[in-house]
């Protein structure tokens, strides 16, 4: 009678259960992960820089399977009024739904807006540019840098991957010399002479999952992701100070366990700042 | 845990809640921290659109609605960490292919912002009678110029600091679930403010029994 | 653990306090020994070998082992064995969709009523009440409202409603309500005669001898929900004398 219709979703829920507890298996008794990785251990990281021709800089990196691009255009605008001084840098984080599934077509999703904030914020509390160096005329002209981080593939830890191709995609950035002509009090560019952008500092994010606060894993897949009961991303920069922890929610940490994870994150800032250094001087050393 | 020594005193600004004000939600909650207020309602266990539902448990929306104008980019990043804060505490398993909206409406914001939503929508989750497995509030510490530790900054206090950070602690273990932060700060300072704010923890945790208790004593 | 529950009694608890057992307590000589067995109610979960409390409200007790926490809700959560008031809102092939309040619709057979049969069908129709109770009811199937009891008799179940006005009123008040001995329906009697089905979802259905009277039986339940008892009386009292 009626209870006919419903047996089948009983053994659809044991089953997923079922693989869930299996993979928490995996975790816990062998120390292994799916993909044969450690549990601290990052995917292999692959970087190029200056793809995309009509962008000011641009840069694609792939962490194992995710794949991110990033391309800066720099347009000339008026400064705000309450900060005639300075420039401004806007981020735009866009999951479309070719890189998953799980996406829809339509107006950006909490995913891709909760990362652009977050990308916003380590831009700001890193000091990663000096907004000071953008401006061109104070109150009159400045540069706006339109910094659009596109996901082709979403394997999991978009935010580590997102700040990576920022960082080398604004070091690979290249702003056209602006002189404002007295007379017509219009800009005049010259796009022969092209100077690189300042770079205070390297942040670098690592990003970790938490299993029942008590495995914890770096870089995580997207199919780790959906198992975990928590996500963590340590954004640290090349003289060991914290830009961020973001933890948004989930199972609580506790003190020893947060501490191990900026330690992991501090050693994979220097990693990653040599790899964008020697990409950045084979480029260089090419043209 | 970091031990903080006895002359630190935490200095909270004065709060006050009020429970189930409101007469349509299942449940409503009002936080008030100093000058900041955040308003919170509780929809649920209603029904779910079966593209949203997830078998095994209830599917949990949460929407910040801010003073003045539509909701952003800021908002949804707000949204995302006080929804994974609550899935983490709910026992959401026990009501499962249906759905749980938590609605939070700043009323006005001098400071401290993120942390009076979380207290806030932890009060109007306890008012709607929800299943949780632990309660959660928010604190948040600002670092000065000069290095000192201010929690529950004002919004003047806020825009001087070097660094701002919110934690949502747990009331079982007093653990770091969610953490939020700005600027940049050393591993030192970091360490300092979860122990400041596992201490202002207990204040408000304290508080939300009194509170609680106020309101069952008229029926006792 | 059974004792340190007992002193907890009346107390508010919030969700996250634990109950643990303690050291071995001594054992008295002279009892039976037989283990005890504890009975927790909503509110109370077991989590290995500790009680944890899930919901914010009193720790009541009732002999001689039940324990659970009272706390005041709102929204309905159906469970076996309830009954409530429900409204049909479809009716598709052999089974009405009624709507109770809940996360989802319930479903009721139309021959589970008193003498119906596959050619003697009920008179039920879209938007109609019925007073039903709950024979299947738990989180992972959708709920089964039945209007006959276990040996087939309608035992006041069935389709009703001409004349009344149906009103919501929260959990806490329906509880009072149907408490054996309640003040509050002591108090109701002594005003006007008037017909009431209470179900347990919050829905309370009022009838009297004229309109005027039951709007103002209807008023006075909605309005005594956040009263304590003294001030429920003394509004009573006005009313009686006409003061309304």
């Amino acid at each position: 009678m009626i209870f006919s219709y419903n047996l089948p979703l009983y053994i659809y829920i044991i089953i997923t259960s079922a693989l869930v507890n299996l993979g928490l298996f995996l975790f816990q008794k062998e120390n292994c992960r799916p993909d044969g990785r450690e549990l601290f251990e990052f995917r292999t990281t692959t970087l190029n820089i200056g793809s995309i021709s009509t962008a000011d800089g641009s840069a694609l990196v792939k962490l194992g399977n995710t794949t991110i691009i990033c391309g800066i255009k720099a347009e000339l605008a008026n400064p705000t009024t309450d900060a005639p001084d300075k420039g401004y840098i806007v981020p735009n984080v866009d999951l479309p739904p070719l890189c998953s599934s799980r996406f829809r077509p339509g107006p950006p999703g909490e995913q891709a807006q909760a990362a652009s904030q977050f990308i916003a914020d380590v831009i700001e509390s890193s000091d990663l540019i000096k907004t000071e160096d953008l401006c061109i005329e104070r109150g009159k002209l400045c540069w706006v840098l339109y910094c659009d981080i596109m996901c082709l593939d979403y394997d999991g830890n978009i935010l580590d991957a997102c700040i990576i191709a920022l960082l080398a995609a604004l070091k690979n950035t290249q702003l056209p010399e602006v002189a404002v002509n007295k007379e017509t009090c219009l800009p005049e560019v010259d796009f022969e002479k092209r100077q690189r952008l300042r770079i205070h500092r390297h942040p670098v994010g690592a990003s970790f999952c938490v299993f029942d606060d008590s495995i914890l894993i770096v870089d995580p897949t997207a199919e780790e992701e959906s198992l975990s009961t928590a996500h963590l991303t340590v954004v640290t920069d090349e003289e060991g100070r914290l830009c961020s922890v973001h933890k948004p929610g989930g199972t609580p940490l506790s003190g020893e366990k947060l501490q191990e994870c900026i330690n992991r994150a501090t050693a994979r800032q220097r990693e990653i700042h040599k790899l964008i250094n020697k990409v950045l001087d084979s480029v260089k050393t090419a043209q | 845990m970091m031990e903080v020594s006895p002359s630190e005193n935490v200095s909270l600004r004065e709060f006050g809640c009020e429970q189930t004000l409101l007469s349509r939600p299942d449940g409503s909650a009002s936080f008030v921290q100093g000058d900041t207020s955040v308003m919170a309602g509780v929809y649920g266990p209603a029904e779910v659109k079966v593209s949203k539902e997830i078998y095994d448990r209830a599917t949990l929306e949460v929407l910040v609605y801010p003073k003045v104008g539509l909701p952003g980019v800021r908002e949804r990043s707000q949204e995302q960490c006080v929804r994974e804060t609550c899935e983490a505490s709910l026992l959401l398993s026990l009501h499962p292919r249906s759905s749980l909206t938590l609605i939070l409406q700043v009323l006005h914001d001098a400071g401290s912002l993120l942390s009076c939503c979380l207290n806030a929508a932890c009060m109007a989750l306890m008012d709607a009678g929800l299943s949780m497995s632990c309660l959660f509030c928010g604190v948040t510490c600002a670092i000065s110029t000069e290095g000192e530790i201010i929690t529950d900054p004002t919004a003047a206090q806020e825009k001087e600091s070097r660094a701002l950070m919110t934690f949502a602690i747990d009331s079982k273990e007093h653990r770091v679930m969610m953490s939020s932060t700005r600027g940049s700060f050393s591993v030192q300072e970091l360490q300092q403010c979860i122990a400041i704010s596992q201490k202002a923890s207990e204040k408000i945790f304290q508080f939300y029994r009194d509170s609680v208790r106020r309101r069952y004593s008229k029926n006792l | 653990m059974f004792s340190v529950l007992k002193e907890r009694v009346g107390d508010v608890l919030l969700p996250g306090d634990e109950f643990c057992c303690g050291p071995q307590e001594t054992l008295s000589l002279t009892d039976s020994g037989k283990p005890e067995r504890l009975v927790a109610g909503p509110g109370i979960r077991q989590s290995g070998d500790r009680l944890l409390v899930s919901r914010s409200g009193v720790l009541r007790h009732k002999e001689p082992n039940k324990f659970w926490i009272e706390s005041q809700q709102r929204r309905y959560v159906p469970a076996k064995g309830e009954t409530v008031i429900g409204i049909v809102t479809a009716k598709s092939g052999d089974v009405f969709k009624v709507d109770f309040g809940g996360s989802e619709q319930a479903s009721l057979s139309y021959l589970a009523f008193e003498g119906a049969t596959k050619r003697n069908r009920p008179n039920v129709q879209v938007g109609d009440l019925v007073f039903a109770q709950f024979v299947v009811a738990n989180k992972d199937m959708e709920p089964e409202l039945v209007c006959i009891d276990g040996s087939g008799r309608a035992n006041g179940m069935g389709v009703f409603g001409a004349g009344g006005l149906l009103i919501k009123v929260s959990l806490g008040l329906v509880r009072r309500l149907l408490a054996p001995h309640s003040d509050l329906r002591a108090d109701l009697e002594k005003l006007f005669p008037c017909e009431l089905v209470v179900g347990m979802n919050g829905r309370v259905w009022v009838r009297a001898a004229s309109v005027q009277q039951t709007l103002i039986v209807a008023n006075l339940l909605q309005s005594c929900d956040t009263m304590t008892p003294s001030q429920r009386q003394q509004l009573f009292k006005r009313v009686q004398q006409g003061g309304l």
